[in-house]
């Protein structure tokens, strides 16, 4: 029995203690994690750190000759190099060598002669061979499993000569599946309900009545957010707002739904590309888009491309295949198969996005879909019909307004013939005419010398072929923009935190003064025949008519020069004359000029909108115009109100991806085609070659990665710990599978039957090993203190969402809205500012105010990237800054702190004290039972009882002979007036409250 | 915050290993305290994951007086007279040497170089060149040691402070501080044993809660900030109308229903949350009479300057810093913002300056009076230096100075470093290291030295690999210490 001591005392790998009956030791659950955590750095798969031309990873590299003796000899530990160095006591010779740092314990070395002496045999990497449905094991006690998963389960616990604990009892179970599939506690008629039910059938139906539960997709989708890295701001730098909630909603509407999670991975990562996408399949795209971004002066705009895409590329790696696919930005992987081809080769299929790295700061950083509510959409539909009814008319042929248009056409030509007869002399009128508009930018600077500086044509005279470098080194040229028509707001100048330059000529017939109307995004700086006319730094968005101006032009040919200087964010601006006669443009004179006859129907439709839109004056036609201006408003305004989500939309031509050396942006190595990693199973030769397709891929059910992965984290939600502790690694460094026959028939049931996750869940809750009793006895503590054998049901601390819903909930003040903007539920003022950029949108908390906002569940509350909301991360929320699959549940004094004095707990504890009084019963002790049982389920026993009563008349008590004090407590609003409870009573009973909600077994899932 | 979660490993099977395993927070240093008391005297039993330092500790603890924004180095510390005589030409190639320059003055046609219109001056025994600008501190030389050839590798503010503090220019790895309370534990009772303390009310460049997070290790090690005003930490105090005895009684209630359920499930979770509850309360307490300045004599006060008396500035960080110091606080890291002159220098610079180097300089004197000094590390610095050429106009009057990693100054005194010396060298232009440069990772690993802590053998396996404070490099730059 030598073999039982030796194993027993392998403190860091916990679960091979508990092997008592296999009496050799398995490579991929003993050998390998000894060998990769002290071997593979030097031995393994990185030919860069490779020492002494020497692979341990490879069973052939390992078990070949070299110099007359083979690392590892099968049968013979002696007679292998690798065993001699292990065991060596001479510090020039041992292995791994002393400054690594690493050495073997005396176990270690014993369980690798062993192996050796078993004749070495080499396995695959667990979960890198494809999932295969294993038979079930046999048990002794056949009455007590439920379903499949318990025969696993029993079978190691026989093995182990442990017998699983009772069945839990009926109240601390509803609470515990309620807990668990709905993320709140039970209801007293919930609970009522379910213990008059005494058919064999009443779990089953609560199970479904819960699944059915709007509030299963809210509770499911907040794992989901964590994994994803949800957030409502960009994460970096200024942190300013991200509008994506609608990609928020639709999660937890899939999850209600019950979408096949097959499906539900191909939405969230190609829905774009999917045929025909519907608005919902646009909207996962945002899955690729929760990545953080920044918009950092100074920032490189390849550096951040390259951070945004590795990015997803990592997160795709733990969410999907726990694979730690950091490791490989940088150098081949040290332990598992995976290259630094295979990363960039994934890289090239999320770099293509159609939208730029930098997020300029805004919350719809494109690309982004807009997202109408019904009755917005209804509006748009109404105001676009009509637009469309009187474009109509205005095109239409129109017998007065169109006699008008002839006689006006006539007087023009008669007036430029006249002009041409007279040479240079002097036209007889004003008319301007307008040059078309030219743009070379964008300028980058920072932002304080855009104002101050010169840069581009600046202060000289213009020269429309002279070319720019920027500080990008770009080059730009003067660019035209006959599109850019004058009295609307044009949007599309390029570049953030950059100046534009907009030039054109304005040849007036004499010297005159005009007036023009101008509107810039941010600052504006304008020259008339490089005399600077007007400056003004300011910060603002675009509009018309924010600055009027008088350009005193000369005769002939004048040049305009505005400069438009943008602060970040979005840019445009705005030029119309206001003064003089209409000015026509060079094009439109030109239509006007040829004859009717020789006009094609463009130009005529052209000259017909300009002649009825700018010049004609006619009542009838005022009315038209004058309400296609007003529906046109009222359709922007609508529309500006329309909430945006982030979406993928992929570029119409593919970047080129490269492999970078060291993982630096500027060390461009080889260029990368896509394709997935190489030891993994290739993707179908028939699918695309793109993010459908490797979605796809991803749930073949060949591929060996996303099922465990995925249902070992369904796993770990309800019972504490994955089958794999490790839910971000499945890799050779990550924890081996507790139970790896049963995780292997989970991912192969859960395949089988159509991914269906409600199914999963069903079937995880209605086992015996989950309804077991969680009490815990010191022997078992003693034995296995994780529970990972699950001899017990789970018992560990409820989430930060669970535990503020759960108040908000017992008190009744939950607010059962869905949906929406995130909510800002009251938080200690200045944790924004004292971490924001005074230029952030999100410097500056402001609290809401209403009861569907301060009162929404946890899972709408809105996360400041940088400052998450400290009901959340003081109990282990991760701030959504990288992915997130397993949370860790720490108790520390400042959790103490937050239930005690958060004041949204102390008003939860008030709440919760107004319902003891109000439906609790007359007497003490009947509101005594009613408060314990609402926050356990289950009615105190009389020591309980005793005690909760005594420190409730301790504070009447005190709060009776100090009305202020109790009045302070409990708030100086009416609400207590309306029953009939003094402040005392009302303040006492508020501290009964506030106990509950701090009791461990209210603290804690059951 | 933690970013996520890892996994520590067993310490050992024992009850005490046990326990310490379950994740106790910041109490687990009070809990074992608590069950150790009678069979292990008085001193705390969290010892962290080191159970002891590697080899002697020479600091105790430290402070960190961290200057966010990047505080120009060549107009306080690094003395270049060449750049004066060439005022307004042009940065030679030759010194440039191709090196990149941020988006901000990459585009500039010209950069002219600027020297400091600051005075310097050589002062102690030592012979420090200091500017005129640091009057205090300039007293102080002789207690000194500056560190001139300080370099690193980012070059924007966020990445560059995340390198600083944690060793990686990327988010999720723990700061300094919750390395030192992975690998230290806790010395006290009452309060936690990494503190953060920002001055109010400065703005610039955002400072991110994850500098003291604790990455991947246990969100019990991360820092704790003190905020001014009535909540020093969050939640601390007690809602209106319920005072200290009330919340007692609530306490005495609630920890008889936790003895009963103990009873039925003996699970150490509950003993350790009975303990947690009882250290919060003791915080509630010890908490407040740290900060609370009453006790402090007039002479002290005076020492560190009027601001002391405002709470939430430098100067009062600095003084809460020391009496956080005295009760065992193992690391206390201050932040001061508002360095990032890329523009407006001789405007901006003199007032960082009075807003922080009287009260830096009586701390460390405060310190030294108390024989503190010896075992306390303070240190002083940025995240990179700023460069000897000008960003944007330069005029005769006005100047600023752009991000420049290749090399600035830094600080330290006490707590094993060799006092009143400089070290290291820049050329003469103040842009490229001459000789002795130090990378971040090497201050990183001396400072883990001062500690007692090998920088290579205090790890954390989290993802398949371990990870360090230094990455795998840094090297303990022996020179400086004493």
């Amino acid at each position: 029995m030598l073999w039982l001591g030796v194993i027993h005392c392998v403190v860091w790998f916990p679960l091979s203690l508990v092997i008592a009956e296999e009496v050799e030791p398995a490579f991929n659950r003993d050998i390998l994690p000894i060998l990769s955590g002290n071997c593979f750095a030097c031995h393994g798969r990185d030919a860069h750190a490779r020492k002494a031309d020497l692979r341990l990873d490879l069973e052939q590299a390992a078990k070949a000759e070299r110099d007359g003796e083979a690392a590892i000899l099968p049968g013979e530990p002696e007679g292998s190099a690798l065993y001699r160095r292990i065991s060596s006591k001479k510090a020039s010779f041992v292995m791994p060598p002393p400054e690594s740092n690493k050495s073997l314990t005396p176990d270690e070395i014993k369980l690798i002669a062993l192996w050796i002496e078993a004749g070495a045999p080499w396995e695959d990497h667990w979960s890198f061979t494809p999932v295969t449905r294993p038979a079930l094991p046999g048990v002794a006690q056949t009455q007590w499993p439920a379903n499949p998963v318990d025969d696993f389960i029993l079978e190691r616990l026989e093995r182990e000569g442990l017998r699983p604990s009772p069945a839990e009892n009926k109240i601390t179970l509803l609470r515990r599946v309620t807990f668990d599939l709905t993320g709140l506690p039970p209801s007293l008629e919930e609970m009522d309900a379910f213990l008059a039910d005494v058919s064999p059938q009443a779990f089953e139906r609560v199970v479904d009545r819960l699944l059915a539960s709007t509030r299963y997709g809210e509770h499911m989708g907040r794992y989901w957010l964590d994994a994803v890295r949800y957030g409502d701001t960009h994460g970096l730098h200024l942190d300013n707002y991200r509008e994506i909630w609608p990609y928020r909603d639709w999660v937890i509407r899939a999850f209600n739904e019950n979408k096949p999670f097959d499906a539900f991975v191909i939405e969230q990562l190609a829905g774009d590309l999917l045929p025909d996408p519907s608005r919902d399949q646009l909207i996962a795209t945002g899955h690729n888009r929760c990545n953080v971004t920044t918009n950092e002066g100074g920032s490189i705009t390849e550096e951040v491309y390259v951070r945004n895409v590795v990015d997803r590329v990592v997160t795709l790696g733990t969410v999907y295949m726990g694979l730690t696919l950091d490791c490989t930005r940088c150098h081949d992987h040290k332990f598992d198969p995976l290259t630094m081809d295979d990363f960039y080769s994934l890289f090239a299929y999320f770099n293509s996005i159609d939208g730029k790295p930098l997020d300029g700061n805004r919350k719809d950083h494109a690309p982004i879909l807009k997202i109408p509510d019904a009755h917005q959409a209804e509006q748009l539909a109404e105001y676009d019909a009509r637009v469309g009814q009187l474009t109509k008319r205005m095109r239409e042929p129109w017998p007065t307004i169109d006699a008008l248009q002839e006689t006006w056409e006539a007087d023009l030509v008669r007036k430029e013939q006249a002009e041409e007869s007279g040479g240079d002399a002097q036209k007889e009128d004003g008319s301007l005419v307008l040059g078309d508009w030219y743009v070379v930018g964008p300028f980058y600077d920072n932002r304080r010398y855009l104002n101050s500086r010169k840069h581009g044509p600046e202060g000289r005279p213009v020269r429309l072929d002279e070319t720019f470098t920027l500080a990008t080194e770009e080059i730009v040229r003067w660019k035209k923009r006959p599109d850019w028509k004058d009295g609307k707001v044009h949007s599309d100048l390029p570049g953030q935190t950059a100046a534009n330059f907009l030039y054109r000529t304005i040849t007036s017939p004499q010297a005159q003064k005009v007036e023009v109307s101008l509107g810039s995004d941010d600052g504006i700086i304008v020259y008339l025949n490089e005399k600077r006319v007007l400056s003004n730094n300011v910060s603002r968005g675009v509009a018309p008519d924010q600055e009027k101006l008088q350009l005193p032009l000369k005769a002939g040919t004048n040049h305009l020069l505005m400069k438009i200087m943008n602060y970040g964010g979005a840019t445009g601006f705005y030029f119309a004359l206001t003064s003089g006669e209409t000015t026509i443009p060079e094009d439109v004179l030109a239509i006007a000029m040829a004859d009717r006859a020789q006009r094609d129907p463009e130009a005529q439709a052209k000259l017909v909108e300009f002649f009825r839109s700018k010049v004609a004056v006619s009542d009838e036609l005022e009315a038209v115009r004058s309400e296609l201006t007003s529906v046109r408003e009222k359709r922007a305004e609508v529309d500006r109100g329309i909430p945006t989500t982030l979406i993928w939309r992929e570029a119409t031509e593919q970047k080129p991806a490269y492999k970078l050396n060291r993982g630096e942006y500027d060390q461009k190595g080889d260029e990368v085609a896509r394709r997935t990693p190489v030891f993994l199973a290739a993707m179908d030769a028939n699918a695309p070659n793109d993010r459908l397709g490797l979605a796809r891929w991803l749930v073949d059910p060949n591929h060996p990665l996303t099922a465990r992965v995925t249902v070992n984290r369904l796993w770990q939600q309800l019972m504490g710990t994955g089958l794999v502790k490790t839910a971000e690694d499945f890799g050779s460094q990550g924890e081996r599978p507790s139970h790896p026959q049963l995780l292997d028939w989970l991912a192969a049931e859960f395949m089988a039957g159509g991914w269906d996750v409600k199914a999963m869940m069903k079937l995880l809750v209605t086992s015996s090993t989950y309804r077991q009793s969680s009490v815990l006895s010191p022997a078992l503590i003693e034995r296995d203190p994780d529970n990972r054998l699950l001899a017990r049901g789970p018992r560990f601390r409820l989430d930060a969402e669970m535990l503020r819903d759960q108040a908000l909930c017992l008190s009744g003040l939950m607010s059962e809205k869905m949906g929406g903007p995130s909510v800002k539920p009251p938080q200690p003022d200045g944790l924004w500012f004292s971490v924001g950029y005074s230029g952030s949108n999100t410097v500056r908390f402001v609290a809401d105010k209403e009861h569907d906002q301060v009162h929404r569940r946890s899972v709408y509350t809105f996360i400041k990237r940088t400052s998450p909301p400290p009901q959340m991360s003081t109990f282990d929320g991760p701030s959504r800054e990288a992915s997130c699959v397993r949370r860790e549940r720490t108790n520390t004094p400042l959790q103490a702190l937050l239930l005690f004095n958060d004041p949204q707990y102390v008003e939860a504890a008030r709440a919760l004290a107004e319902r003891v009084l109000a439906s609790g019963g007359d007497t003490v002790g009947a509101r005594a039972g009613y408060l314990f049982r609402l926050c356990t389920g289950r009615f105190p026993d009389s020591e309980e009882l005793a005690d909760l009563i005594s420190g409730l008349e301790q504070d009447l008590t005190t709060f009776r002979a100090d009305p202020a004090s109790a009045a302070a407590l409990v708030g100086g609003d009416a609400s207590a007036s309306e029953t009939d409870t003094d402040a005392g009573e009302l303040a006492a009973w508020t501290m009964s409250a506030n106990l509950m909600l701090n009791l461990d077994e209210v603290i804690m899932k059951n | 915050m933690s970013v996520c979660s890892g996994t520590e490993p067993l310490v050992g099977l024992s009850r005490r290993g046990f326990l310490a395993r379950l994740g106790l927070g910041l109490g687990s240093a009070a809990l074992t305290h608590l069950l150790n008391r009678d069979a292990l005297g008085t001193t705390p039993a969290d010892r962290g994951i080191l159970g002891h330092p590697h080899a002697a500790p020479k600091a105790k603890r430290v402070i960190y007086l961290f200057q966010a924004g990047a505080p120009s180095q060549i107009d306080l510390f690094d003395h270049k007279p060449l750049l004066k005589e060439w005022q307004g030409r042009e940065l030679p190639a030759s010194v440039r040497r191709g090196q990149r320059l941020t988006a901000m003055s990459g585009n500039q046609t010209s950069l002219p170089l600027v020297g400091s219109p600051y005075a310097f001056a050589q002062h102690g025994r030592s012979g420090a060149w200091l500017s005129e600008l640091l009057p205090h501190t300039a007293e102080l030389a002789d207690d000194l040691c500056f560190v001139k050839t300080l370099y690193t590798e980012a070059i924007n503010h966020g990445p560059a402070v995340t390198f600083m503090q944690t060793g990686s220019q990327f988010p999720g790895r723990p700061g300094m501080g919750a390395w030192l309370s992975y690998g230290l534990g806790s010395a006290n009772d009452n309060l936690p044993s990494f503190v953060v303390l920002v001055t109010k009310d400065k703005g610039g460049q955002p400072l991110v809660s994850r500098l003291w997070g604790s990455g991947f290790l246990s969100s019990r090690h991360q820092g704790v900030r003190f905020r001014s005003g009535k909540d020093p930490v969050l939640y601390l105090t007690n809602p209106m109308g319920l005072n200290r005895q009330d919340r007692r009684n609530m306490l005495d209630h609630l920890k008889a229903l936790h003895e009963i359920q103990l009873e039925k499930t003996p699970d150490p979770e509950i003993e350790a949350r009975i303990a947690q509850y009882e250290l919060a309360f003791r915080m509630q307490r010890s908490i407040p009479e740290v900060a609370d300045f009453s006790s402090e004599p007039e002479s002290v006060l005076k020492a560190y300057g009027e601001d002391v008396r405002k709470p939430g500035t430098y100067a009062a960080n600095c003084l809460l810093a020391r009496r956080l110091a005295e009760r065992g606080v193992r690391f206390i890291q201050l932040y001061h913002q508002g360095w990032d002159h890329h523009g407006s220098l001789p405007k901006a610079l003199p007032k960082q300056c009075r807003e922080t180097d009287q009260a830096s300089a009586a701390l460390v004197q405060d310190l030294k009076q108390r024989g503190m000094l010896d075992d306390t590390l303070v240190v002083w610095g940025g995240e990179f230096g700023r460069t000897n050429y000008c960003q944007g106009k330069l005029t005769a009057k006005n100047f600023g100075r752009d991000h420049h990693p290749k090399c600035f100054t830094i600080w330290m005194a006490g707590g094993g470093v060799k006092p009143g010396i400089s070290y290291g060298q820049t050329d003469d232009f103040g842009y490229n290291i001459t000789e002795k440069g130090v990378h971040v990772h090497d201050f990183q690993a001396t400072l883990l030295h001062l500690l007692g802590i090998d920088h290579e053998r205090l790890n954390y396996k989290f993802q398949g690999r371990r990870f360090r404070l230094t990455d795998v490099h840094g090297r303990v730059v022996k020179d400086i210490l004493a």
